[in-house]
């Protein structure tokens, strides 16, 4: 990886995106990198494709970038979507939630199936998680987004203390528990560690 | 000579309002501000065609681009700080453009005569990218009228006219010229470009830099831009009054009039640079065009020698630049540095075609009955600025237009002036009317506009997440404070007012076609909470797969609950029960048992 490295959390709006890139961010500043993350807000939330970005390092300029290292996707046609966005070696942490958009839905177009293609084709490492399943195991299917970031806690540099302490940080109280579970699920559903 | 006989003797506002009648216009509106007042005055009492004070400039701006819309050229005019007040709708009005022209006067007061500050306006031609006409006498403000709807149809733009006080409120000569040979226009539906959500604004905005590359070659052909040969080696660039303080401070000077005064024309600079040594630019208040030919690498004499403050006239002018004329002209280079063409980013186009995913009204969202009732009636939706603005894109496309927060409600007002029945309602959410939408209406019962005001009450600031408004009461840190009721706000001002539930499907068509075929002014409040702000699930629609031939009818309202399947629609958790789609089924094949009936 460079001295800066970028993760893109990608799904669609109301998946939890904005809640996982706090998570993340935190568990980065924790471990004393420098963390710039931009988000999107506003009309593109409601039901759309949603990408926030961060990247940390010893020193981050800028908070975009169009490439990733690791993309992080809640949905499936976004992490498809998202295969364009990574390096070469990335590698693409990707639920297995399907969200046909209205195209899809209308029939006019066609929800693709070639996600396990695409990311061999481009050297991507692609670690498909079944993060709805996994999540309502932990207690809430809407901790989906948590196990993912467990899935991706797996090739991120971050340390144990560090994911901790932004569990804490970022989650409310009240849902604590159930996330640090659907966290140790997702990291445990990756066979083993890069 | 007969001219002379013939010649009327107008200030150059009473010019601006013959230009007005001339320019064939149907329309003219303002909010009073000197120096512009008389321009509407003076249509009015004329009599040629219609004229109305608005009730601020903002509504007088939207109430134009309705009129606009509909094929009937219009005119707005205000003084330099109500432009502050129209600046909204006016900054995106360059990016939707015009159908019928439009022409916005803005009439500045240098030397403060009667404002509480002396801005230039002139950068808002620059700011919104759009061409910038100055009369310099009431001959001009006369036929530059006809001009600037010329421009503005042409590139499909306002035109921004601009006076000053000199001007408006001097008199001079005018010579009469025959009417302008024009046709109406009809109002077409089009809603990439009358929809700015940010998917079409950004295409649109592409089409306004291409347009200023455009307008840069049409100010050096246009005949509003001339260079006076002079006998001295001393040129002066200028515009509008200033330009005649000029003439007359230095009338041997070579003379660049910019009647056009943006875009700079660069290749007519370049010439009056290469026929004499010294050029010096003479315009009140700031260093607008000083800056331009600065730009391009010219040295130019202005506001170290002439006031950046006050009137002029051409004594001022006299002293300030007298003794640049015989002192050594200044170093530096003699021809423009060309300046660069427009870089613009064209649209990312992914690698692979995949399906997008645009944004879509929520699963359960109240708005969707609106938009389900509104695309099986003939009249146009002008939108506004919120969640309900996704009611443009497919598969509802039941949305004709969103410029600015609150300009539904006083485009809707000049569209119906226009054509003269109820063709357009007005949807804004319950937010935007409490942030602009009631003086609009409160105009739109004293100018006795036809129309309906659809008001999407949710009771929240949705799209921004769920903040308080005047409506709700709930303030920043979530205390509950006084809520207001659009029923009683409408009640107090004289409009004739409903409050249906926005999921009672029957009741909003009731009150939807009662409207329509009411004469006059009304609002339906379409009330239902946000979808979001629901405690848990609702109970689920229930789909008879006997009943259910995959029609797909209720896809067409475009929840993401609903999918077709092989036998039937299927419906996802994500179903709130709103039962829109129950109402939209011909076979009765939708249902919530638990609320009795199947909704036929």
């Amino acid at each position: 990886m460079n001295a800066v490295t970028t993760v893109a959390l990608v799904g669609v709006g109301g998946q939890g995106i904005l809640l996982a890139t706090a998570v993340l961010s935190q568990a980065a500043l924790a471990d004393g990198h420098d963390v710039k993350a931009s988000e999107v807000k506003g009309m593109a939330q409601r039901g759309g494709s949603v990408v926030s970005t961060v990247r940390f390092g010893a020193d981050v300029a800028s908070p975009l970038a169009l490439h990733a290292d690791v993309v992080i996707a809640t949905e499936l046609l976004e992490g498809r979507r998202a295969v364009d966005m990574l390096e070469r070696r990335g590698t693409l942490v990707c639920a297995g939630t399907r969200i046909p958009p209205g195209g899809v839905l209308r029939g006019e177009e066609q929800y693709p199936d070639d996600i396990e293609q695409a990311a061999a084709a481009r050297g991507i490492r692609l670690l498909l998680v079944d993060a709805d399943g996994l999540a309502a195991r932990a207690g809430t299917a809407r901790a989906a987004n948590i196990v993912l970031l467990g899935a991706a806690s797996t090739v991120l540099p971050f340390s144990d203390a560090a994911w901790e302490d932004a569990l804490e940080g970022a989650v409310p109280a009240k849902i604590l528990e159930v996330n640090r579970l659907a966290f140790r699920l997702g990291r445990e559903a990756v066979p083993s560690r890069v | 000579m007969p001219a002379v006989e013939r010649a009327l003797f107008l200030s150059g506002n009473e010019a601006i309002a013959a230009g007005t009648a001339r320019a064939r216009a149907g329309f003219a509106c303002a909010y009073p501000g000197t120096p512009s007042t008389e321009i509407v005055e003076s249509i009015a009492a004329a009599g040629q065609l219609a004229a109305q004070w608005c009730i601020n400039e903002k509504v007088a701006m939207e109430t134009a681009i309705g009129v606009a819309l509909a094929g009937t050229r219009s005119l707005v005019a205000m003084k330099h700080v109500g432009l502050n007040v129209a600046a909204d709708p006016f900054m995106t009005l360059s990016l939707i453009g015009v159908n019928a022209g439009l022409v916005v006067v803005t009439a500045d007061d240098p030397g403060m005569h009667s404002s509480q500050n002396e801005q230039d306006n002139r950068t808002y031609a620059r700011f919104a990218k759009v061409p910038l006409l100055e009369p310099s006498d009431s001959q001009e403000a006369y036929e530059f009228v006809a001009a600037a709807f010329d421009l503005s149809e042409r590139f499909d733009t306002p035109v921004l006219l601009r006076t000053t006080t000199r001007l408006a409120h001097g008199r001079g000569r005018v010579v009469p010229r025959p009417p302008v040979a024009w046709e109406g226009r009809r109002f077409e539906r089009d809603i990439p470009k009358y929809v700015m959500v940010p998917q079409f604004a950004r295409e649109r905005n592409r089409l306004v830099l291409q347009r200023v590359a455009r307008l840069r070659e049409t100010a050096e052909q246009t005949p509003l831009n001339t260079l006076e040969a002079g006998t001295t080696d001393f040129g002066i660039i200028s515009s509008g009054i200033a330009y005649q303080y000029a003439r007359e401070a230095f009338p041997k000077a070579w003379l660049l009039k910019l009647g056009m005064s943006w875009p700079l024309p660069v290749e007519k600079v370049a010439r009056l640079y290469r026929s004499v040594s010294r050029v010096a630019v003479v315009e009140e208040l700031d260093a607008f065009l000083e800056d331009q030919v600065r730009a391009l690498g010219l040295p130019v004499i202005g506001k170290q020698a002439l006031p950046s403050n006050g009137e002029f006239d051409q004594e001022i002018v006299f002293a300030a630049l007298e003794p640049y004329v015989t002192r050594r002209a200044p170093a530096g280079r003699r021809r423009p540095l060309p300046p660069p063409e427009l870089v613009i980013a064209p649209a990312p186009k992914p690698r692979e075609p995949l399906p997008l995913r645009p944004p879509v009204l929520c699963p359960g969202c109240p708005h969707r009955s609106v938009f389900a009732l509104l695309r099986r009636h003939k009249v146009a939706a002008l939108g506004d600025i919120g969640c309900y603005t996704l009611g443009a894109l497919p598969p509802l496309l039941s949305m004709d237009s969103c410029v600015c927060m609150g300009a539904s409600v006083g485009m809707m007002a000049g569209m119906n002036k226009a054509l003269g029945r109820k063709a357009a309602v007005a949807i804004i959410g319950d937010s935007t009317f409490f942030h602009s939408g009631i003086t609009p209406l409160i105009d739109a019962r004293y100018n006795e506009a036809e129309g309906l005001v659809m008001v999407l009450d949710n009771r929240t600031t949705a799209m921004t997440g769920h903040q308080g408004h005047p409506g709700s009461g709930v303030h920043a840190d979530r205390s509950q404070g006084p809520d207001l009721d659009i029923q009683r706000l409408c009640d107090g001002i004289g409009v004739r007012c409903a409050t249906v539930d926005a999921l009672d499907a029957a009741a909003l068509r009731d009150g939807l076609e009662r409207e329509l075929a009411t004469p006059g002014l009304g609002v339906i409040v379409a009330a239902a909470p946000c979808a979001l702000t629901l405690a848990g699930p609702g109970e689920r629609v229930v789909v008879d797969a006997e009943r259910c031939n995959v029609c797909t009818l209720c896809l067409a309202i475009g929840c993401p609950a609903l999918a077709p399947g092989d036998k039937a629609v299927e419906v996802s958790e994500s179903c709130t029960g709103c039962g829109v789609c129950i109402e939209v089924c011909r076979r009765g094949a939708l249902s919530l048992p638990g609320r009795g009936g199947d909704g036929r």
